[in-house]
């Protein structure tokens, strides 16, 4: 069951947005829109290219500034937060990017280690444990030792995964991870967010455009178009909900409230059919 | 770093914006310089790459601008009789301008290009947000180690081109021309004065064009589009950017120094 405008009023919320506006050149991207994150629950945020679902999680993150409304991240208003203050908050979060972002001059190793390094003044040999838990974790200890250029697109994913994981933050936030992934990479990557969510209860945010794969992962999902939640519920039962949104969405339609055609001027006009015709 | 888009297509307008904009990221780079204090190992790490790695150049570039130096004075002087201060001239005119100008210059080209396309890859490969995302200051951690590696490395590297072009002086005018070796150095230590050619030419002069370069590679690097013509066009401007300015300021110090 899905209710397209009412959003979850939960105490278990770890990320509360209400009345989100932001305008970008000019272009409406989010226009008063609410929407609540479970407490460690695995949320999906769905919708067409181009609704601002990389902008929501960037306003989440504070790396970017709404032009109106209130974003609450563990009951702590992100606008309001000094530089220091956010990255206090960034601390508890892990942010997976959807190119893995791994800084190419470090290993496999300095890679998951750099926060560590930055963050703590822990010995040498806790950090290497730690690090090398959670390459356990994720499946990639035996390559530590690998550069990012030496690994695969699935390889890297996960390695960002662990260095998103090596401080055990309160909220994940997966920016389209299963893009580009073959079968195999895509399952692995699936199973560690699911797994991850399960053994130590992070509450995951993830952006998606894959159904299958969010159905299976997800506990709840949001569809947003033309700046607002248009549908929320069910991964298994938001397809069927029938508004044109998830119809379109969810069916592949080519049109519908999202247009095939992006706004343009009369075609005879532009072909210059106009004056010939009178 | 959110920095002004330059509006239209005027080109004063966008040269005077980035202008300002440089001049704002300037105050944000000496903001983080305390912050970056603690990546004291990052500093010394893009020490090594600009200042290091730029040797091998700055000293064979000296060496032959010494030598191309005194075989054209010796060939004018020897006109009136005056090859015995060619020495000095090498000396005086490298120490005041061609050191700190032609170093500066070479810099821009072998370190700042590639500071630029270093810190503009990792824009467009997302290594810059993924560093804020990990609560670490990008501007403490990538741009003020390059900044204050370059402010480190130019007079350094100055000295090492001043002392190779002499080098070549010599070995031109007194190994190949056969000035006298005595001639050659008593001519050079009686003229050269360390505070107006060694202070004020090569260290001021170089540590402000150190400062120059480094300020504007970082910057072309941090506002850089995150594509990859946006970075070929971000190294571009780098040395068209540095050369100009190179120049200018040193006909301005120059100027206030002499």
């Amino acid at each position: 069951m899905t209710d397209p405008v009412r959003p979850m009023l939960d105490d278990s919320t770890l990320v509360r947005i209400r009345g989100l506006t932001t305008v970008l050149n000019g272009k409406t991207i989010f226009d008063a829109l609410d929407l609540d994150i479970p407490r460690g629950k695995i949320t999906a945020i769905m919708g067409p290219s181009g609704t601002g679902k990389t902008t929501l999680l960037k306003h989440i993150t504070g790396q970017m500034r709404a032009d109106a409304g209130e974003i609450l991240v563990n009951g702590e208003n992100v606008a309001g937060m000094s530089r220091e203050q956010l990255y206090k908050m960034r601390e508890g979060i892990g942010y997976l990017f959807q190119n893995s972002a791994l800084l190419t001059d470090f290993s496999v190793f300095e890679n998951v280690a750099f926060p560590l390094r930055q963050h703590t003044q822990l010995p040498e040999v806790l950090i290497r444990n730690l690090v090398l838990l959670k390459l356990q974790a994720v499946g990639l200890r035996g390559a530590a030792g690998l550069m990012p250029n030496e690994l695969s697109g699935g390889m890297a994913r996960r390695v960002a995964l662990a260095r998103a994981i090596v401080f055990d933050p309160m909220l994940i936030i997966y920016d389209e991870p299963f893009v580009g992934l073959d079968p195999v990479a895509l399952n692995q990557v699936l199973k560690l967010i699911r797994t991850l969510n399960q053994t130590l209860g992070i509450t995951s945010v993830l952006v998606a455009h894959e159904l299958d794969a969010v159905k299976q992962v997800a506990d709840h999902v949001f569809l947003i178009a033309n700046g607002k939640v248009v549908a929320q519920g069910d991964p298994k039962t938001i397809a069927g909900d029938g508004s044109p949104w998830t119809r379109q969405f969810f069916g592949g339609e080519a049109d519908g409230p999202v247009p095939f055609q992006y706004p343009a001027g009369d075609l005879a006009q532009a072909l210059g059919f106009t004056g010939a015709a009178k | 770093m959110n920095v002004r888009a330059p509006h239209g297509n005027n080109v004063v307008i966008q040269s005077l914006t980035q202008i300002g904009n440089c001049g704002l990221f300037l105050l944000t780079l000496l903001a983080a310089i305390p912050r970056s204090f603690r990546y004291v190992r990052e500093t010394i790490r893009q020490l090594w790459f600009v200042g290091a790695m730029s040797l091998t150049i700055i000293m064979v570039c000296g060496l032959f601008v010494g030598m191309v130096l005194m075989l054209q004075l010796y060939h004018v002087l020897s006109i009136f009789g005056g090859t015995s201060a060619s020495g000095m001239v090498v000396a005086l005119s490298v120490y005041r301008e061609l050191g700190p100008v032609v170093t500066a210059l070479l810099f821009a080209g072998r370190a700042g290009t590639s500071i630029t396309a270093e810190i503009g890859l990792m824009r467009a490969t997302d290594q810059i947000d993924a560093m804020e995302m990990m609560a670490v200051d990008p501007i403490a951690y990538v741009a003020t180690p390059r900044f204050l590696a370059g402010l480190i490395a130019m007079p350094l590297l100055c000295c090492v081109f001043c002392a190779m072009a002499v080098f070549g002086g010599h070995l031109v005018g007194v190994t190949w021309l056969g000035i006298d070796n005595g001639t050659f150095w008593s001519n050079m230590t009686a003229e050269v004065d360390v505070h107006t050619d060694i202070v004020n030419g090569v260290l001021f002069k170089s540590l402000a064009f150190g400062a120059v370069v480094s300020l504007i590679a970082v910057f072309q690097g941090f506002t850089t589009p995150p594509t990859s013509e946006g970075v070929a066009y971000a190294t571009t401007r780098t040395v068209v950017a540095s050369s100009i300015a190179i120049l200018a300021l040193d006909f301005v110090l120059t100027a206030f120094l002499m």
